[in-house]
């Protein structure tokens, strides 16, 4: 009776409380979606530990040790005193992919930043705006796209191979044809992603939210930044992550064919240029870099495959 | 009912594909067709519908020789190409009025004898060439090679229809006669001491064209830019006649039994284009191929250890750097001779040479080393930094902030060296670096492509605008003849002379008017004791610092015999080589 | 559907028009072309000046762009040199079908570019079928068995192989194929060129040389391609009516092929007209490496020499193709998908 008296809500209400899960944010949600996925663990865990690898390995070799050559040592199969052999006159080859790696991963890095600013604001423009902005831009856009990748690359590389000054940057010395690389490379780029942005943009403008910003008057610049961006922010992530990937691959192409970065400044990708002269008799001169580009792409692959489950479970369906 | 629609949509596109490429075949075909008059087939295009269309497997008897080739032929005719592929094989297929033999000695072939003062072939004032051709020269079709093809070829080479290659040496040709079929006389406004390897002679100069071919195209056409000719001369005057090309593939020449001087023993020559020297080694080291050249230093000792013979043919050209003396533009601190000294004298070739080149060649000490223009006393500067070091000291330069680079007057001495993309110079750039920071003169590298890097003064080229401080590359004079414009101060780029070639801006009185004299000089005596003053100079000066001496390189396998080379005109004796097995 | 098709038609001329423009004017400052003319050895003076006025690039980029579109032979060109133009031109310009001769040899910008057209095609093509087929065994194959062992090996080699540059792909089949099946005593791959001279253009041999060409260019897609077969398959899978299929008691072939095949391929069709840019691009490195004479190379050899009507030539066929074949490619999926319409 006394059992009975008492509410029900007394008895159950603790269990339900600790039935209950307190609430996630959208990015622990995410998070744990993305745990699930052991590949994308996998490629996070290689990332970093290839950026170690690079910058860490500026506190354990000089640069000088980097570009130190002696044409009696030149190449030479891996061996203790130089774990990945020497290249053509003498020079370290793991060293050298050590600071080779750090040019290349930050073509990869500031390329995606080139394309990510031009992209976005592209997408954004046309997709919002919408009218003669969305013709005139599109066809730009239709422009880039039309003619394939490689041979624009290839065209602007000669185009601006002048006489190019060195650059100082984080206590290194490097051609400015880095520079160059990733300008190239940024401005070619750029209409994969304004194109997911501009289909982003078209479909969310038409959501109530936005609808009821307008009425109060939120300026265009507001509900572009404020309330369109951030809800389309998920495949913006993926988008520009892959790019990193395509930068860095789209590098070594390039330098492979000969236009890209100038030596004596090596990265990975130049030091493929003319390596596959020794395919047969020096084959460390292009397994390691080209090892190295194959893993880093891969794991980077691998982290947007996962941030893609991660961030937007809807686009995928399986 | 999808799946029937699918069914259409791929027996319609394989239709769209297939129309496709039945469409390309046509212009594919016309590449290859020749004129009516040649008996040469055209060669099946289509890949993959017919087996092979023409007899492919030679008779067991035919003798066909395999040269590896690293560039696909522009066009064969002379007139349009200077590529250096092409006009080593002028021998081959096409006729000049004398050959160079393996000592750089003139050998007759068009021509009865070499012109000189003693038969009359050269006029008292060294003005007018004589040429008195055999009586037994036919083209390959049996048409007699005439005086007439002479001044055909003079008069294609000046046509302003024409965009040929180059006019040298015909535009300092003031007349060209015939008097009769056997003779040509041959007018230059100056004595033209380069004569003997340019008129219709030399890598450089002219092959004869056929009149009776292509004068009816210039008729119908008015030019003779897009004749057939030029990349299917089945009209040759050469041991072998021109055959096929597939382009992209390969070529073929077959012996010319209306040779004049004797049907050459080998029936057939075959080349084929690899895109780069490792497929060529691999070719040469199964056997696969008979003759390849052009390699890298780091593959002979591959291709000697599978019994390829290697044969060093100099042919003139050095490797050397350039210093920029230009008076405005050029950097004041090398304007020192000290400064300059020091930089030769801290580099250190011979190692380079040593290591790089596997001592395969020598270091070069001027651009006409290997020939009796150099004078006798000059040899390669030493290797002695710490004699650089006191050079530069002398000149004012020291390292006053510690930072490892000499300095002056609170200007760093940093230089820029510019070269174009090739791998073994880049090398080269990084071991000069690494010299000479030795001694404390930073060099800043770049490099360029080939096409950028030769760009003229008028398209901002980096070896034409002085932006630069060393620029290397191979040179050489216009072999077997010293000349060289490059020194003369009228050759400086400017914005009045835009398209002038001086790498170094250099007007030095002295060197101009040696140069200008020994262009002059046709006593031989004479001239060469003006030369040795020329190399002297720049040696001293170092105006061009040697790097390494360049000849060219063949491979041959042992199943080719006989064979010579020449500098000059490399495949000189290719009608008598001989092929075992 | 026909007005939509025109529509996009008269879309593309504008396009091309301005591709043409600032591909024109990236070329003319990528280099000098005259700089090459003297073999190994540099230029001459004369000649330099003689060949510019010759080649007409003497003269300001935009007359040069006009000449180029429509001809010269509406005006005169000085030929000798004087100052003064007295010789009609014979070009006729790209619009009434001229696109003039290569810079290089002087041959005819549509023989040069004819010669080597249909290597790349049938390299392409052959790669393409490749592509297609492999990708939907394995990816049908890849959905039927999710989450098996199977399944996660083929996942994480398609992973690997989506990752490798192109080139590095290359040279390991080079070193292992080629290089060390035929020091092992293998029958080994050839890696250069259609066809061995000796033994001619056959059949046999174009197959044979094209083993290795093609599975380069193909390898990157296949993985691609066989990942989206395999998500798409699983989507379509999942679906009501397939369901619907099952519960009737349909055998699962005929699930399989006749159902969920069919929905799930549909994108597949104008996924590979739009792929068509990375194929040629691919093309590139590939020709580059195994000596294939294709257009790939031919674009590399003349843009360092900078040819300008070639490259020009070669350009503008690829975007015209490209814009060809995305038209095609809309089309088709709206034919082949009822729900899509085009206003």
């Amino acid at each position: 009776m006394s059992s009975l008296a008492d509410s029900p809500s007394n008895v159950i209400q603790p269990h339900l409380d600790e039935l209950e899960t307190p609430p996630l944010s959208l990015g622990q949600l995410a998070w744990r979606r993305f745990r699930r996925h052991k590949m994308a663990i996998f490629g996070t865990v290689m990332i970093i530990l290839i950026f170690l690898y690079c910058f860490g390995g500026m506190l354990v070799f000089s640069e000088a040790d980097a570009n130190f050559n002696d044409t009696s040592d030149r190449l030479q199969p891996p061996s203790r005193e130089h774990p990945f052999g020497t290249d053509t006159i003498g020079r370290d080859i793991m060293i050298r992919t050590i600071y080779g790696g750090q040019i290349s991963l930050i073509i990869g890095l500031t390329a995606m930043l080139v394309e990510l600013i031009i992209g976005v604001s592209i997408g954004a423009l046309t997709g919002y705006l919408g009218g003669w902005v969305d013709s005139v831009l599109m066809r730009m856009t239709e422009a880039v796209l039309v003619i394939p990748q490689i041979f624009l690359l290839l065209v602007m590389a000669k185009y601006f191979a002048q006489s190019i000054p060195n650059i100082e940057f984080l206590g290194r010395t490097f051609s400015g044809s880095v520079l160059v690389i990733i300008v190239v490379i940024g401005i070619t780029s750029w209409p994969y992603l304004a194109r997911i942005v501009r289909s982003q943009f078209l479909s969310i403008k038409e959501n109530d939210f936005i609808l009821a910003a307008r009425a109060t008057g939120t300026s265009t610049r507001e509900i572009i930044f404020r309330h369109i961006l951030p809800n389309s922010i998920a495949p913006i992530i993926v988008s520009a992550t892959l790019s990193v990937a395509a930068a860095i691959t789209l590098e070594a192409y390039i330098s492979f064919l000969g236009l890209g970065v100038r030596p004596p400044t090596a990265t990975w990708g130049n030091m493929l240029e003319g390596a596959y002269k020794y395919v047969q008799s020096a084959w460390w001169l292009w397994f390691f870099p080209g090892a190295l580009i194959a893993l880093t792409v891969l794991s980077i692959n691998f982290l947007g495959d996962g941030l893609r489950d991660a961030l937007d479970p809807h686009s995928r369906a399986a | 009912m999808k799946v029937k629609r699918i069914v259409w949509i791929s027996i319609a596109a394989l239709m769209v594909l297939s129309m496709v490429l039945s469409a390309c075949q046509p212009a594919a075909e016309t590449v290859v067709a020749t004129e009516a008059e040649s008996p040469a087939e055209a060669p099946a295009e289509e890949p993959v519908e017919e087996p092979a269309a023409e007899p492919t497997q030679p008779p067991a008897e035919k003798k066909v020789a395999t040269l590896i080739w690293l560039e696909e032929f522009d066009t064969l005719n002379s007139l349009y190409t200077n590529m250096w592929f092409v006009t080593v094989l002028y021998p081959v297929y096409a006729c000049q009025a004398w050959w160079f033999d393996e000592n750089n000695e003139p050998v007759p072939s068009l021509v009865a004898e070499i012109p000189s003062l003693d038969n009359g072939g050269i006029s008292e004032d060294g003005k007018t060439i004589t040429l008195m051709l055999r009586d037994d020269i036919v083209w390959s079709d049996g048409t007699p090679i005439t005086s007439a093809d002479f001044k055909f070829t003079y008069d294609m080479t000046m046509a302003d229809a024409n965009t040929v290659s180059s006019r040298s040496p015909m535009d300092l040709v003031v007349s060209l006669e015939t008097p009769d079929e056997r003779t040509v006389v041959i007018t230059f406004a100056e004595p033209y001491a380069p004569w003997l390897a340019r008129l219709f002679a030399g890598q450089g100069g002219q092959t004869l064209i056929p009149e009776h071919v292509l004068k009816p195209v210039f008729d119908a056409e008015g030019t003779i830019d897009t004749a057939e000719w030029n990349k299917a001369p089945t009209v040759g005057c050469g041991p072998f006649v021109f055959e096929e090309w597939e382009s992209g593939g390969f070529a073929r020449f077959v012996a010319n039994d209306n040779y004049w001087l004797g049907r050459p023993k080998i029936d057939e020559l075959f080349f084929r284009f690899v895109p780069d020297s490792a497929s060529q080694v691999a070719a040469l080291v199964t056997g696969d191929g008979d003759v390849g050249t052009f390699f890298d230093y780091s593959e002979v000792p591959e291709l000697e250890a599978a019994g390829v013979k290697i044969i060093n043919s100099f042919s003139g050209y050095n490797e050397g750097i350039y210093f920029n003396q230009h008076p405005e533009k050029g950097n004041p601190a090398l304007k020192d001779v000290r400064v300059r000294q020091a930089i030769a004298l801290a580099f250190n070739r011979e190692k380079l040479v040593q290591d790089l080149l596997l001592g395969l060649t020598g270091v070069a000490a001027t651009d006409w080393d290997n020939s009796p223009w150099v004078e006798p006393s000059i040899t390669p500067w030493p290797y002695d930094p710490e004699k650089a070091k006191s050079l530069l000291k002398e000149a004012g330069w020291e390292d006053t902030n510690g930072d490892g680079t000499v300095d002056k007057d609170g200007v760093e001495l940093e230089l820029k060296y510019g070269t174009t993309n090739r791998e073994v110079r880049q090398d080269t750039q990084a071991v000069m670096q690494q010299d000479l920071a030795q001694v404390g003169i930073k060099l800043d590298l770049q490099s360029y492509e080939f096409d950028l890097f030769f760009s003229s003064y008028a398209d901002n080229g980096p070896s034409a605008n002085f932006s630069l401080d060393l620029i290397q590359y191979s040179d050489s004079p216009d072999f077997p003849d010293p000349n060289a414009v490059v020194w003369l101060c009228s050759e400086i780029p400017s914005d009045e002379n835009p398209v002038g070639v001086s790498p170094t801006g250099l007007c030095d009185e002295e060197l101009d008017s040696l140069f200008q004299k020994q262009a002059t000089q046709v006593d031989f005596a004479e001239r060469q004791q003006t030369f040795y003053q020329i190399t002297k100079r720049i040696f001293e000066q170092v105006f061009w610092l040697g790097v390494w001496q360049d000849p060219d390189l063949f491979g041959f396998s042992d199943r080719v015999q006989n064979v010579k080379m020449s500098g000059a005109t490399p495949f000189f004796n290719i009608a008598e080589w001989e092929l075992t097995k | 559907m026909t007005r939509y098709i025109v529509r996009r038609l008269l879309q593309a001329i504008p396009l091309l028009f301005i591709i043409s423009v600032v591909l024109f004017i990236l070329m003319q400052n990528m280099g000098d072309p005259v700089a090459t003319m003297g073999g190994r050895k540099v230029t001459r003076k004369e000649d330099r000046i003689r060949l510019e006025r010759q080649l007409g690039l003497d003269k300001p980029i935009l007359l040069q762009y006009v000449f180029w579109l429509v001809g010269n032979d509406w005006t005169k060109t000085d030929m000798d040199g004087d100052g003064v133009a007295e010789t009609p031109g014979v070009r006729k310009g790209v619009l009434r079908g001229d696109w003039g001769i290569s810079l290089v040899n002087r041959q005819p910008v549509t023989e040069v570019i004819g010669e080597r057209l249909p290597n790349t095609l049938l390299l392409m093509i052959t790669a393409e079928i490749v592509v297609i087929s492999s990708a939907l065994l394995i990816g049908i194959y890849s959905a039927l068995h999710q989450y098996s062992v199977m399944d996660n090996t083929i996942t994480t080699i398609t992973f690997i192989m989506y990752s490798m540059p192109v080139f590095f792909f290359a040279l390991l089949a080079m070193y292992i194929f080629a290089v060390n099946f035929k020091k092992w005593g293998l029958p080994y791959l050839p890696t250069v060129g259609m066809f061995e001279p000796e033994a001619g253009q056959s059949f046999g041999q174009v197959m044979w040389h094209m083993v290795l060409p093609v599975a380069t260019l193909s390898f990157g897609f296949i993985a691609g391609y066989s990942r989206y077969i395999r998500s798409t398959m699983l989507e379509a899978m999942g679906q009501d009516y397939i369901r619907t299929a099952r519960s009737k008691g349909l055998p699962r072939r005929q699930i399989v092929y006749l159902h969920a095949l069919k929905n799930a391929a549909l994108p597949i069709v104008t996924l590979v007209a739009l792929d068509l840019p990375f194929l040629l691009g691919g093309a590139i490195v590939t020709e580059r490496i195994f000596g294939w004479p294709g257009m790939g190379r031919l674009f590399l050899d003349h843009v360092s020499r900078s040819d300008t009507t070639v490259v020009m030539g070669i350009l503008m066929m690829i975007a015209v193709a490209v814009i060809l074949f995305q038209i095609l490619a809309d089309v088709t999926y709206a034919w082949l998908d009822p729900r899509i319409r085009y206003k």
